[in-house]
C-alpha cells in the first residue's frame, strides 16, 4: 500500500485559514483536520458514521467528517470545534452548553456544539423534536441528554436575548 | 462557622471551557514526534492450542518497525484480582492458547496503519482448534472442556469455576419453615457493553533515560503503573502515566488491557512512541463488557411481607480469563444484603470461565443485576399477600444506625424517606391500584418502584487517596492529586472543597492531576469513592494549610486562633475586621519567619481506617466501608399492546447520596444512569453466537439517542452535613441510579399489564409472548 500511495494536492479552508494539502486518496477529511492540521477537537467516536462524534461544518451545513473523503472537500469551507471561539470569547452555544452542565466526559461535545449551532442558525426556536431530529445521530453516554436538551433550548434563548 | 460558598453549588465545571472549544487533549489525541501505530492480530478461534506463530513475512514489509508475540514478553501474567486465592490468570499476549474469540496473539509496531495492518495479515499463527464451551451453566457440568483448572479450593464436583463466594448468617433453613409464604424464583441479565465514546487507547513513548511514559484512556493512573511494571519486569519508578482527558469509562477501563502492554512493549523495542487505538469494531468483539449474570433467589416472609429467610445462587459468565467474575460475585452479596433487613442469608456465587471475551465492571457492577432479581420478586411476594410495594419496602428498609452483617454501620440512612418522599411525590398508590380491567385499549400505563443501596470507596487496591494543597506567592492554591477525572467531575468538586475550606475564590485553585510521578497515590474512580475518599483527603490538605496560615496569622496578629476567621483570602480577628491578613501576606511571613516554610498542605484518606485488609472474597468477612447510599426510584412506562413496544414514560429518582457536593454534577449522573438502565430495560444488547459477537457496531446495537430521551426527575433526601474543618460522609452517585430503576420498570410493566419479565432485555417480543399467556 504504501508504495502505491498517491497523494493529491487540495485547497482547503478550515475556520476561515486557507491551507494547501497533499493528502492520500483514501484519506478522510477527519483524518487530514487531525492529523494534518493538528485540528483535534474533532473526535473519532467510531470512524463509520453512527456516533457523531466527528461532525464539522462543511459549507455551513454539518456532515460526518468520517465518511467524508479529504479530496471531496476541495476548495470548500469547513468549521470545526476550534474555530467557533473567537479570540477566547465563549459563543452562546458554548455558554449554554457549560451553564446547563451538558458537558461531562466531553467526548461528543465538539460535535453537538456544532449540530445546534447549525440548528439554531436554521431555527431560533427549536421545539423538543426539532432538537431530537438535529441531535439524533450524537451519541452521548454520560449526559442522558437532559441537559443536553436543556442548553439547546438556553442557547436559543441566549441568541434570541443577544439580537 | 460561616455559610457555605462553594461546596453544595451548582458550580461549572473547571474543564468545561476546555471541553467546549475542542482544547481538552484524550489520549487519542495525543500525537508525539516519530509516533508509530500500533495493530493486535486477535484470535479467530474460541478455544484454542497455539503451535506456531511465524512473524518473518510481516516483519519485511516495509515500514514496520516491531512485531511482538507472546515470545517477546517474560510470560508474567496478570488479573484484576491478583491474590493467593485468585493468583493472576491471564498472559498479557496469549502464550500457549487462546480461550476466548478475538484474544491478542501478536502486535506490530509500524509507519503508518496501512503498514501495519498489512503485517498483522502476514503474521501466520498455526492453532489446534479446541472444544469451546459459552453457557456458564454447561461449563461448570464435568466433562465440559476444561478452559482452566477449576479452583482447587472449591471442594464441589464441578469444573471452569474461577471463583466461589459462599457466605450466610443465621439460619436460613429455619427460617423458611418459620415462613408463612416462600417462593423461589430465577433472573437473568443480558451482556451489555459501556458505551463510552472515546475508544480504548494508548500512548507510550520509551524514553532514551529508560522511562516508559503512558498515556492511556483509563479510571486511574496508579492501577496502571503497578500492573504495567509488573508485566514488563520494570521498577514502578521506571513507569510514569501521565494525565489525558479521559472521553467516558463506566468500569471499562479499570484493569490493565493487553493493548497497554503491547503499546509500552512496541515502544521500548523500536524507542520510538507507539499509539494504539482500538477500532469501534474491536471493542465490541474483543473488549471487556459487564458481567451477564444468573440470580436464584428464594425468599421466606411473614404474612405482613416481614423477610424471615433468604437464599442466593448466582452465576457469573467470567470469560476466558477471571476478570472482575470474582468481585462480581463478592459485590452481589452486598448488593442483595445492604437495603433491606434480613434475619437469616445464605448466599452461594460461582464464577465461571467460559469461550467468551473476558468481563469487566461495568457502572453498578452486579447492583442492576441483583435489585432486578430481588425487587421484582419482592412485588410479586406483595401481590401474594396483599400488601403494597410500598409498604413491604418500608417494612424491610434498613434505617439509621443498623449494623449489617459484615460489621458495617449504615450510619445516616434515608431509605424510608426516599420511599415514601418518591410514593407521595408519584402519587404512586392510587396510580399503582388502578386495576387491569380498568385498563383497556392498546396502550396500557403503569408504574413501578426498586430501591437500591451502594457502597462507596471500599478497600482496593491502592485503598486510599493521598492530596496536597499548596500555597502560591499570590495566596492563590495549587491541589495535586492522583484522581483522575473521567467525565464524572472529580476536579471540579475536590476544588470547590479546597476553595471552601480555604475561603478561596474557586477560580484561584487549580488542579494538578493523575500522574503517577508529581501527584500523590489515589483510590482510582472506581468503586465509587471519589468524592468520599479524595474529597476528605482534599479536605483534610486545605485544613493542613489553614492550619499554618492560622498559626502565621495569631502570632502576626497577636490574637487567639478561636479568634481568627477566614474569608476572601484573608484571615480576620473575629469583630476587629480592620485587623487582617492576606494570604499573600501570611505566605509571605511563613516564608519569613518560619524558615522559608511555603505553606504546603498533605491530606489522606482511607475507608475503614482501622481495617487492616479488604474484606474475603472467599468468604465475605470483614468490614467494607463505612459509606452507603440509598435510594428508591419508580418507573411510569407505557406499554403497547399490539407491537409489545414500552415507553419509559417518566424515571424518578429519590436519593439519599448524603448531601449533594455539587448539585448539578449529582443530576447529571443520575439522568445518565437513568438514561443507561433504558438502553439495559429495552434497547441494548451484544449478541453472541459461540463466543463472536453478532452485532459490533453503534448502528445494531442500539445505545439510547436524544430520541429516546427519559423525563428525569430527582428528590434530594438530604442526611449528612458538610462543616468546614470536620469530615464527611458524603455518599456514591455514580452507580447506586442504574439499578432499582431497571426492577422498577419491569414492576410497572406487570402494573401495566401483567406480563412478568425474569430476563432482560424487556423485549416487545417477551411482552407479546407475555400477553399470549395470560389471555
Amino acid at each position: 500500500m504504501t508504495t502505491t500511495q498517491r497523494k493529491k494536492i487540495i485547497g482547503l479552508t478550515v475556520n476561515e485559514e486557507t491551507y494547501e494539502l497533499a493528502v492520500e486518496c483514501q484519506e478522510t477529511l477527519l483524518d487530514v483536520l487531525r492529523n494534518n492540521l493538528g485540528l483535534t477537537g474533532t473526535k473519532e467516536g467510531c470512524g463509520t458514521g453512527e456516533c457523531g462524534s466527528c461532525t464539522v461544518l462543511l459549507e455551513g451545513e454539518p456532515i460526518l467528517a468520517c465518511l467524508m473523503l479529504a479530496v471531496e472537500c476541495e476548495n470548500k469551507k469547513i468549521e470545526t470545534i476550534e474555530g467557533q471561539s473567537i479570540n477566547g470569547d465563549l459563543t452562546p452555544v458554548q455558554e449554554a452548553f457549560l451553564e446547563k452542565g451538558a458537558v461531562q466526559c466531553g467526548f461528543c461535545t465538539p460535535g453537538m456544539v456544532l449540530a445546534s449551532t447549525d440548528l439554531l442558525k436554521r431555527n431560533p426556536d427549536p421545539s423538543k423534536e426539532d432538537i431530537m431530529e438535529s441531535l439524533g445521530g450524537h451519541l452521548c453516554r454520560c449526559t442522558g441528554y437532559n441537559k443536553i436538551m436543556e442548553f439547546v433550548h438556553h442557547a436559543a434563548k441566549l441568541n434570541r436575548d443577544n439580537t | 462557622m460561616s455559610e457555605l460558598d462553594y461546596v453544595g453549588k451548582r458550580i461549572l465545571r473547571k474543564d468545561g471551557p476546555d471541553k467546549v472549544t475542542g482544547k481538552a487533549i484524550y489520549t487519542v489525541d495525543i500525537q508525539l514526534k516519530g509516533q508509530l501505530v500500533g495493530r493486535i492480530l486477535r484470535s479467530p478461534h474460541a478455544h484454542a492450542r497455539i503451535l506456531d506463530i511465524d512473524i518473518s513475512l510481516a516483519l519485511e514489509v516495509p515500514g514496520v518497525k516491531a512485531v511482538i508475540t507472546g515470545k517477546d514478553t517474560l510470560g508474567i501474567k496478570h488479573g484484576f484480582v491478583e491474590t493467593p486465592r485468585y493468583p493472576a490468570d491471564q498472559y498479557p499476549l496469549a502464550m500457549d492458547k487462546v480461550r476466548f474469540i478475538g484474544e491478542e496473539v501478536a502486535a506490530v509496531a509500524a509507519t503508518d496503519v496501512y503498514a501495519a495492518d498489512k503485517a498483522l495479515s502476514l503474521i501466520k499463527v498455526t492453532y489446534e482448534s479446541l472444544p469451546a464451551v459459552f453457557d456458564p451453566e454447561e461449563a461448570m457440568i464435568p466433562g465440559a472442556p476444561e478452559i482452566h483448572p477449576s479452583h482447587p479450593k472449591v471442594k464441589e464436583d464441578l469444573v471452569n469455576i474461577g471463583g466461589k463466594t459462599a457466605s450466610g448468617w443465621g439460619d436460613v433453613e429455619a427460617g423458611f419453615q418459620e415462613a408463612d409464604y416462600v417462593r423461589e424464583d430465577r433472573f437473568e441479565s443480558h451482556l451489555r457493553t459501556h458505551g463510552f465514546l472515546e475508544p480504548h487507547a494508548t500512548v507510550a513513548s520509551f524514553e532514551a533515560d529508560g522511562k516508559l511514559n503512558v498515556w492511556t484512556s483509563s479510571q486511574g493512573p496508579f492501577i496502571k503503573r503497578a500492573k504495567l511494571a509488573k508485566t514488563l519486569g520494570l521498577p514502578q519508578s521506571s513507569v510514569r502515566v501521565k494525565k489525558a482527558y479521559v472521553g467516558g469509562a463506566f468500569g471499562g477501563k479499570i484493569d490493565l488491557y493487553t493493548h497497554e502492554f503491547c503499546a509500552a512493549l512496541l515502544s521500548m523495542k523500536t524507542s520510538r512512541p507507539v499509539e494504539i487505538i482500538a477500532t469501534r469494531e474491536e471493542i465490541f468483539t474483543a473488549y471487556r463488557h459487564g458481567q451477564p449474570m444468573i440470580v436464584t433467589v428464594k425468599t421466606g416472609v411473614k404474612k405482613d411481607g416481614t423477610i424471615v429467610a433468604q437464599e442466593f445462587k448466582t452465576i457469573n459468565n467470567s470469560g476466558g480469563y477471571r476478570g472482575s467474575g470474582v468481585v462480581v460475585i463478592f459485590l452481589v452479596w452486598g448488593f442483595a444484603m445492604a437495603p433491606y433487613r434480613i434475619p437469616n442469608m445464605k448466599y452461594k456465587g460461582y464464577s465461571v470461565y467460559t469461550n467468551n471475551p473476558i468481563r469487566s465492571p461495568q457502572r453498578g457492577h452486579g447492583a442492576p443485576q441483583m435489585r432486578f432479581a430481588v425487587e421484582s420478586q419482592l412485588d410479586m411476594i406483595a401481590a401474594e399477600l396483599g400488601i403494597s410495594p410500598i409498604d413491604i419496602r418500608l417494612k424491610n428498609a434498613r434505617v439509621s444506625g443498623e449494623m449489617l452483617p459484615n460489621g458495617d454501620n449504615v450510619h445516616n440512612c434515608g431509605l424510608k424517606d426516599c420511599v415514601l418522599d418518591i410514593a407521595k411525590h408519584t402519587d404512586f398508590t392510587a396510580k399503582f391500584g388502578i386495576s387491569r380491567t380498568e385498563k383497556q385499549g392498546r396502550y396500557r400505563k403503569g408504574i413501578g418502584i426498586g430501591v437500591s443501596a451502594y457502597f462507596g470507596g471500599s478497600l482496593i487496591y491502592p485503598n486510599s487517596s493521598s492530596v496536597i494543597v499548596k500555597m502560591n506567592d499570590d495566596g492563590s492554591v495549587s491541589l495535586l492529586t492522583g484522581s483522575l477525572d473521567i467525565g464524572q467531575g472529580s476536579e471540579t468538586i475536590l476544588c470547590q472543597i479546597v476553595a471552601e475550606e480555604l475561603k478561596i475564590p474557586i477560580e484561584e485553585v487549580q488542579v494538578f492531576a493523575a500522574d503517577t510521578e508529581t501527584t500523590p497515590v489515589d483510590i482510582g474512580v472506581w468503586i465509587s469513592g471519589n468524592a468520599y475518599v479524595t474529597g476528605n483527603a482534599a479536605r483534610e490538605a486545605a485544613g493542613d494549610v489553614r492550619r499554618k496560615l492560622m498559626t502565621i496569622a495569631a502570632e502576626e496578629l497577636n490574637a487567639d486562633i478561636e479568634n481568627l476567621i477566614f474569608q476572601n483570602k484573608r484571615v480576620y480577628i473575629s469583630g476587629q475586621p480592620e485587623r487582617s491578613l492576606s494570604y499573600e501576606e501570611l505566605v509571605a511571613l511563613s516564608i519569613q519567619k518560619h524558615r522559608g516554610d511555603s505553606v504546603i498542605g498533605n491530606g489522606h484518606w482511607r475507608t475503614m481506617r482501622d481495617e487492616p485488609f479488604h474484606p474475603s472474597l472467599a468468604t465475605t468477612k470483614g468490614r467494607w466501608t463505612e459509606n452507603y447510599a440509598f435510594d428508591a426510584q419508580t418507573a411510569e412506562v407505557e406499554v403497547d399492546t399490539e407491537t409489545g413496544n414500552v415507553r419509559l414514560l417518566k424515571a424518578v429518582t429519590a436519593h439519599d447520596c448524603g448531601f449533594p457536593i455539587n448539585p448539578l454534577q449529582v443530576e447529571g449522573q443520575i439522568d445518565g444512569q437513568v438514561s443507561m438502565a433504558l438502553g439495559h430495560a429495552f434497547m441494548e444488547e451484544i449478541m453472541m453466537e459461540k463466543g463472536r459477537t453478532l452485532n459490533p457496531s453503534w448502528l445494531d446495537y442500539r445505545m439510547p439517542s436524544i430520541c429516546n430521551i427519559a423525563d428525569s426527575e430527582h428528590i434530594d433526601v438530604i442526611t449528612e452535613r458538610y462543616q468546614v474543618g470536620k469530615p464527611y460522609r458524603t455518599k456514591e452517585v455514580g452507580e447506586g441510579y442504574v439499578s432499582a430503576i431497571l426492577a422498577a420498570i419491569a414492576n410497572a410493566i406487570y402494573n401495566a399489564v401483567g406480563v412478568r419479565l425474569f430476563s432482560t432485555p424487556f423485549t416487545p417480543e417477551k411482552i407479546l409472548k407475555g400477553l399470549e399467556k395470560i389471555k
